[in-house]
């Protein structure tokens, strides 16, 4: 490793942090110093151990080994109430906040003050308080505003002041702009910078990196839960930053392919469903990757929903090879030769409490039962799941006991994989496939799809990972707020112009407005 | 044991103290050796007539040198079922029921039949069948029409014409019948003094009668003359009398003449006060005499009749401090009072 | 505040051998996903000394046919909690099944009274009662979005109305007697000396057991338990698949209701009123899991064996109801506890 500051004792330091899961390596021997005033960039891909060294930092988890010391004394959390004790507060991607209560409420929700010799709440108190807190923060409302009613900047800053009213040394913000538009996002950088004045420590975790570079004053980069390099500012570039994260040129990344597309097999024209998709057209042909790119909340998702009947749309037609697709559902869609893996693993891709042959086996069940019972024939079964998941090498030899849930992410994700491999599936709908799986599953992943387009597979390929897509794709198509707003050629492909797509400025900000109005 | 964790240590003694408590009722039961042993089935212990009744019972048999056994079906007639049949494993000497549903209870009878053990149901007789079994049960329909019949004394006493209100018990229980014949049986003897201007159907619910007896209140204000099938229903009549103004002691302006029936502690209570008149009661302690009196003959060999009446009493304002002991409800109230 | 090194709690468990291979043979025991048969195992050794009665021959009989009707009712109970639903209906089921079957048959006024159809018919009323009611419950379940235990409750409290309704309208006592013997012998006749009502209940078991281990519908339910929106997008026909399991139930409780109809020789509207926590608790001492996804037919065969000896050992001790309902409910918190440490050791084993 190489700390920012080799000298002298800084407020925060973090020693040859290690963690392991189900035998797994996830840490290893990873430290970092955070002075007061100083803000550290954390940046790695997903699964580089990033939120496993935020969790030990936060009480969540407690390292195999390692030490840390706060103030120049040593600091062992067991629990998220010793971090907030200790001074640190977390600003979460998805924020912690009760909807339904209002500022303040939310503000002292993990202690109240009360009012003296008595269990009522001191209500003028924490409103006082409250107000002075969402000052510094630049935040105008009312205390008793419900937060329900105020936009995720908005929220971010409630946060925000959160952590102030319990005296945070050291604030955490893990992704903190994802879904923030560009002018609350440098609201936020504002504050950050008010925040480092007072003396607060900040660790901004991201993966913007051009924001990184302009809060931070220091980079650290981790790979494959290792520290991989960083520095001062000064020494940084966006370039030398990607380097390290990978470990490699991006183009060594992506397994090279030949395209050579066929005919057109899934085609979508004018399909709408109000306040969720607008309009949208697109042709699919088999061989080919087709790229969706766009933010959170463009519509992709859902897009990917609707094709493989989870959700409704009110008008447009969706043609399977060259037949009308009527009234989808996804036993429809499978049978017409679609396959879906969701963004959402844990929660909608597989059973986490069954085994791999059971998740497997799934979705192919009725091609193993016999007779009018629908008797399932076992052994046949079990051959084909072993097959079809050494494959897509499934790192387990235990696939009938082994419980999905031990699995590592990337194991999880080819276990989907086998899943609908074993359907033998013309179109694949994937949406996010390689979100929070290492850089080494990710690389199998990008074989499993080249070798599906290699036999002929049409792939429809939803990321949010722009390398990704440029490294992956025949033609990326972008969606805003519903709609689709372009159309990329390989060879064509520019990160920066595919983003200002995107993003539109100009489509972003009404939808701010629509919000407050809510 | 010191290497313990304390949990395994609690749950040993979780254990203990579970069958510690299993146990602590048998010594009693076991050691019946001398003496017959009886089983009472009961299908409830909800209201103080079978409380009463069970403790009657107890003490009786205590007196007799019997043991007894007891387990209550809690109104599952399947259950009461499967208690027969392990009280035939137990070889006890006579089961006493009280069953749920006069139907259901048939397949018992013949359990017991085949097995040679005597049955007699307690205040309530089977449905008609080929099986054996002798049942105790108040004689409804005399202890009411002698009830009524002192209510009508009164009314021809007193002067005047009366209108009178019956609340009917749950037509599907032959005690229910029984009573509302008997009611009938007085007052239409008497119909140049007596009219009946009101049936209330209470299916024993406390709240249908109130409501019912609220709405004939209000049908015929001038209801001067009431008659319930059952002692239980006695608060939710004197809250529907006090509304309508009409709950006065006896010799007072607008007293309404009140006849109840089973002799329960309240009913004791209303007639010490003098808003009842008369009521009529199911003699609990002959009861449970002629019941054990049926074990010793059917043990005798001999063969009873299916059905032996209890003709029980009533009790008024004239006969109630030499009739009260043998008033079930009297010793409840003597309990409650002590 | 930095935490201070000495505050946190440090392992210090030093345990003689003995000891240690004692506590291993006892978690090997609470693994066991068959702990409910051991702990009935060990109960009935310790009352056999206190009840030397319960181990004759015909007490035993008695435990055995005294289970079937229970049996039968948790095993369709079971398929509803494995795909995370509860059904309270099957009491209702239980006593409505009961009146309408025997107002079908009884000599006293029945539909088809003395005709060489009313056994048949009667039967198939039974079984179509169940199966309506179940259909129902599932069809709000899944169309209507309602929560089960909502829409199995009312179901619950409507039926135990309606039956006493119908047999008002059927009967001028409270219950429906005078069925034919041959139909009565379902539930408390021998076949070669063995109760009719065995056979039924092996065959239900059989064919439960079957369902849920051999075929693609067993799959589906375990797939639906653990985790609807997986099974949904992986193409499970959820919506399908959870209302075959309520049909199921209420055919299952339907043929309770036919083996208690026939062993009390009544259709009576108070039949299995009383069952509901017996049926629930059997079937989650088995080891059936209340939140879906785990579930065997032979699990829940142990707990309601475990719930009849108990109740027999009780029956035998004749003693009073306080102290049967404290034996009761403190032997089911027990096997429940044991349920719940079984699952800390495996969360421990995997963690």
């Amino acid at each position: 490793m190489t700390p920012p500051h080799a000298g002298g004792e800084a407020f925060l330091q973090a020693r040859e942090l290690s963690k392991s899961f189900f035998g797994v390596k996830v840490l290893k021997e990873v430290g970092f110093t955070l002075d007061k005033g100083e803000v550290l960039g954390l940046v790695g891909e997903n699964g580089s151990g990033k939120s496993t060294a935020m969790n030990i930092l936060g009480g969540i988890h407690q390292p195999d080994s390692g030490q840390m010391t706060l103030a120049g004394k040593p600091y062992r959390p067991t629990g998220p109430k010793d971090a907030q004790r200790a001074g640190l507060a977390f600003i979460h991607q998805e924020l912690n906040l009760f909807e339904n209560l209002s500022i303040e409420e939310n503000v002292f929700i993990s202690g109240f003050p009360k009012r003296r010799g008595l269990p009522l709440i001191n209500r003028r108190k924490i409103g006082k308080e409250t107000k002075r807190l969402l000052d510094l923060v630049d935040l105008g409302h009312p205390p008793g505003t419900r937060v329900g009613k105020l936009s995720q900047g908005e929220r971010q800053l409630v946060e925000i002041a959160k952590a102030l009213g319990f005296d945070a040394k050291v604030i955490i913000f893990d992704e903190p702009t994802t879904s923030l538009s560009r002018r609350e996002s440098e609201k936020l950088f504002t504050i950050v910078g008010r925040l480092k004045a007072q003396g607060i420590g900040v660790i901004y975790i991201s993966h913007i990196l051009g924001d990184v570079l302009r809060v931070c004053d220091s980079v650290q980069v981790l790979r494959d839960g290792a520290v991989a390099g960083g520095g001062p500012r000064a020494s940084m570039s966006i370039d030398k930053i990607i380097s390290m994260m990978v470990g490699r040129k991006i183009g060594n990344l992506f397994p090279p392919r030949e395209s050579h597309p066929g005919e057109v097999v899934l085609d979508v024209a004018g399909l709408t469903q109000p306040g969720v998709v607008k309009d949208v057209s697109l042709s699919l042909r088999s061989g080919e990757v087709l790229g969706v790119s766009g933010l959170m909340g463009a519509g992709r998702s859902e897009l990917a929903r609707i094709l493989f009947g989870l959700d409704p749309f009110k008008s447009g037609t969706i043609t399977v090879e060259r037949e009308p697709l009527e009234n989808p559902s996804p036993e429809i869609c499978m049978a017409r030769g679609l396959a879906f893996l969701t963004e959402d693993r844990r929660a909608e891709g597989l059973l986490m409490e069954a085994s791999i042959r059971d998740n497997v086996a799934l979705s192919s069940l009725n091609s193993y039962a016999r007779g009018l019972s629908h008797r399932l024939s076992w052994p046949k079964l079990d051959r084909d799941v072993a097959e079809v998941s050494d494959k897509v090498k499934v790192n387990t030899s235990d696939y009938i006991r082994m419980l999905v849930k031990h699995l590592s992410g990337g194991n999880q994700q080819k276990v989907v994989f086998a899943k609908w491999l074993l359907r033998q599936p013309s179109i694949f709908i994937l949406d996010e496939p390689t979100r929070g799986i290492d850089v080494g599953a990710k690389l199998e992943v990008y074989k499993i799809i080249n070798q599906l387009v290699l036999d002929g597979a049409a792939i429809l390929f939803i990321s949010s990972e722009m390398e990704e897509l440029i490294g992956m794709c025949d033609r990326i198509m972008v969606m805003n707020r519903g709609e689709v707003t372009g159309f990329h050629e390989r060879g064509d492909f520019d990160g920066e112009r595919i983003l200002e797509t995107a993003m539109s400025v100009g489509l972003r900000e009404p939808e701010q407005a629509d919000r407050k109005e809510r | 044991m010191s290497g313990f964790t304390p949990r395994i240590t609690r749950r040993a003694f979780t254990i203990g103290s579970l069958l510690a408590a299993g146990t602590a009722g048998l010594p009693i039961m076991v050691k019946a050796q001398e003496g017959k042993t009886v089983a009472l089935l009961f299908d409830s212990l909800v209201s103080p007539f079978w409380v009463t009744g069970i403790e009657i019972m107890r003490e009786e048999a205590a007196k007799r040198g019997w043991e007894t056994l007891e387990a209550i079906s809690n109104f599952d007639d399947n259950r009461q079922f499967e208690q027969v049949r392990a009280m035939i494993e137990r070889e006890v000497d006579g089961i006493l029921i009280i069953q749920t549903d006069a139907n259901a209870v048939i397949p018992a009878i013949r359990e017991a039949n085949a097995a040679g053990i005597p049955m007699v149901h307690f205040n309530r007789p089977p449905a008609e069948s080929d099986a054996y079994s002798v049942a105790i049960q108040a004689d409804n329909r005399a202890i009411m029409r002698e009830t009524v019949q002192f209510l009508v004394d009164e009314a021809k006493r007193i002067g005047g014409t009366y209108k009178a209100a019956i609340l009917i018990g749950d037509l599907g229980d032959v005690n229910a019948i029984q009573r509302r014949d008997g009611f009938f049986d007085i007052v239409d003897q008497n119909k140049d003094i007596i009219e009946v201007v009101s049936r209330i159907s209470t299916e024993w619910n406390a709240d249908k009668a109130f409501a019912g007896l609220t709405n004939a209140l209000q049908a015929n204000p001038d209801i001067n003359f009431l008659v319930t099938s059952s002692d239980f229903l006695h608060p939710q009549i004197e809250q529907a009398l006090k509304i309508a103004g009409k709950w006065n002691k006896r010799g007072e302006e607008g007293h309404v003449l009140f006849a109840g029936f089973d002799g329960d502690e309240g009913a004791y209570q209303r007639l010490l006060d003098g808003f009842l008149d008369a009521c009529g009661v199911q003699n609990l302690f002959l009861e449970v005499d002629m019941a054990f009196g049926a074990f010793t003959d059917l043990w005798a060999g001999e063969k009873p009749e299916k059905l032996l009446l209890d003709p029980g009493f009533v009790i008024t304002q004239d006969n109630l401090e030499e009739t009260r002991d043998a008033m079930w409800g009297f010793s409840v109230w003597k309990n409650q009072q002590g | 505040m930095p935490i201070d090194a000495a505050e946190t709690p440090v392992d210090t468990k030093v345990e003689i051998p003995k000891v240690r291979a004692f506590r291993r043979l006892l978690e090997r025991l609470i693994l066991s996903e068959y702990l409910v048969f051991y702990i009935t195992g060990v109960y009935f050794l310790i009352v056999w000394p206190i009840v030397p009665e319960i181990a004759s021959f015909s007490s035993l009989r008695n435990i055995l046919t005294d289970m079937l009707p229970l049996l039968v009712v948790a095993i369709g109970q079971t398929f509803v909690l494995i795909v995370a639903g509860i059904d309270l209906s099957v009491t209702g089921v239980i006593a409505m099944a009961s009146v309408v079957g025997a107002s079908i048959m009884t000599s006293d006024g029945g539909y088809l009274q003395g005709s060489a159809l009313a056994i048949p018919v009667g039967i198939i009323a039974f079984l179509v009662v169940g199966g309506l009611i179940g259909g129902f419950n599932g069809w709000c379940v899944t169309r209507l979005n309602m929560p089960p235990i909502i829409v199995t409750l009312t179901g619950m409290m409507f039926l135990g109305g309606a039956a006493i309704w119908f047999t008002k309208a059927h009967s001028p006592t409270s219950s429906i007697a005078g069925l034919p013997r041959a139909f009565v012998a379902i539930g408390g006749g021998t076949f070669a000396g063995v109760p009719i009502a065995l056979f039924v209940a092996i065959a239900v078991v059989v064919v439960a057991h079957f369902l849920l281990s051999q075929t693609v519908f067993g799959r589906w339910l375990y797939a639906i338990g653990i985790n609807p929106k997986a099974a949904k997008v992986s193409g499970v026909p959820v919506d399908k698949a959870i209302l075959w399991a309520f049909v199921i139930s209420g055919v299952c409780a339907a043929i309770t209701s036919m083996l208690l109809t026939g062993r009390l020789e009544t259709g009576t509207p108070v039949l299995g009123q009383r069952i509901l926590l017996d049926i629930i608790a059997a079937v989650v001492i088995g080891g059936t899991s209340l939140a879906g996804g785990k579930g065997k037919i032979i699990w829940t065969v142990g707990g309601v064996l475990f719930l009849v000896t108990i109740d027999a050992s009780l029956k035998l001790l004749g003693s009073s109801l306080f102290i049967v309902f404290a034996v009761k409910g403190g032997v089911i918190l027990l096997a429940v506890g044991l349920d719940a440490m079984r699952q800390r050791i495996l969360a421990r084993g995997s963690g």
